[in-house]
């Protein structure tokens, strides 16, 4: 049982690292998908508002925790 | 062009964090093997290894079954959490926030845990040390499992991709086998750092696929993901590094 537990540890520790990081990237995603569904726009831009959302969002986390983790 | 574009990245990801995983694996195999005798090891390890080999054999035909847009929408999403935290931490391990990882210390420290088990369990050695070979294959085991179907899926990709971590696996063993002792020399976050800038690249690529944007350059984007995903990394790991400074004058 222990085994089990840390086995579904390890699998949300794979993509939930840092819970902000993983919520503000689905909600990127969401946004693309609804710009490429909901809006006359080419599906290129919502393709490029999830590659420089991610890049943004990369550099403001890895700030925000050099932030904390020296604070 | 195009089979070298996307398998070349797929492989070479593949083969490279599963070299860091397997490393990881190695150090903990090695720990058992060292202070409980090679026959627990190689037991949990073979158990480790049939059980991911089921995951593998339950998730292939499934994977079949689930339409190309919501696979690759569902993979590329995926990649982008893990590929964004591997390249988020390395990054900060490169700037000093957090301390890199020292193979030798987890060595130690494995090995006082085991020597501290044996001190209590006096009855059940074999089998402590063999399930810690067990959860040691298993938990790192995951990640390469997920990262070979991650990069290989959806572009009928997963037996290349699958040899160049059996590839990974390969090298591990073969070095350790010679020089007996953890693999700690290897540019673990180096390696990290690299290997998040490519799933993160296959994370925005499937994703975009999965959402229905065709990619200017189609396999050749992917190229560009990776470059600006490195530059994303590097202008990250420098500003935490001013950060760290500043805080310490």
């Amino acid at each position: 049982m222990t085994v089990f537990k840390e086995v579904v540890a390890e699998l949300i520790g794979m993509f939930v690292g840092e819970k902000w990081l993983t919520i503000a990237v689905l909600t990127i995603v969401a946004i693309a998908g609804w710009l490429i569904d909901f809006t006359a726009l080419d599906p290129l831009v919502g393709g490029t508002v999830v590659l420089f959302g991610c890049l943004v969002l990369l550099v403001e986390s890895v700030y925000r925790s050099a932030r904390a983790g020296t604070s | 062009m195009s089979i070298w574009s996307t398998a070349a990245p797929a492989v070479s990801a593949a083969f490279l964090a599963s070299l860091v995983e397997v490393v990881e694996a190695f150090t903990i195999v090695l720990a058992v093997a060292t202070l409980r005798g090679w026959r627990p090891a190689a037991a949990g390890t073979a158990a480790g290894l049939a059980v991911l080999a089921g995951i593998i054999l339950l998730l292939g035909p499934l994977l079949d079954r689930v339409p190309i847009t919501s696979l690759q929408l569902a993979i590329g999403i995926l990649l982008l959490l893990f590929g964004m935290g591997w390249l988020r931490k390395a990054s900060l391990r490169a700037a000093g926030i957090i301390p890199l990882h020292d193979e030798d210390a987890i060595f130690a420290a494995e090995a006082a845990q085991l020597g501290e088990q044996t001190r209590r369990q006096r009855r059940n050695l074999p089998w402590v040390a063999g399930i810690t070979a067990f959860k040691a294959v298993l938990l790192e085991g995951l990640e390469v499992v997920f990262i070979v179907i991650a990069v290989g899926a959806g572009r009928g990709l997963l037996v290349p991709a699958g040899l160049g971590a059996l590839a990974a696996c390969a090298l591990v063993l073969a070095v350790g086998a010679v020089i007996h002792r953890p693999l700690s020399r290897v540019p673990e976050n180096t390696l990290k750092f690299g290997v998040g800038v490519m799933l993160s690249a296959f994370g925005v690529y499937w994703t975009g696929e999965g959402l229905g944007v065709a990619w200017p350059g189609q396999d050749l984007a992917l190229l560009l993901f990776a470059a600006l995903f490195l530059g994303a990394g590097l202008i990250g790991s420098t500003v935490a590094r001013r950060i760290s400074v500043e805080v310490a004058q």
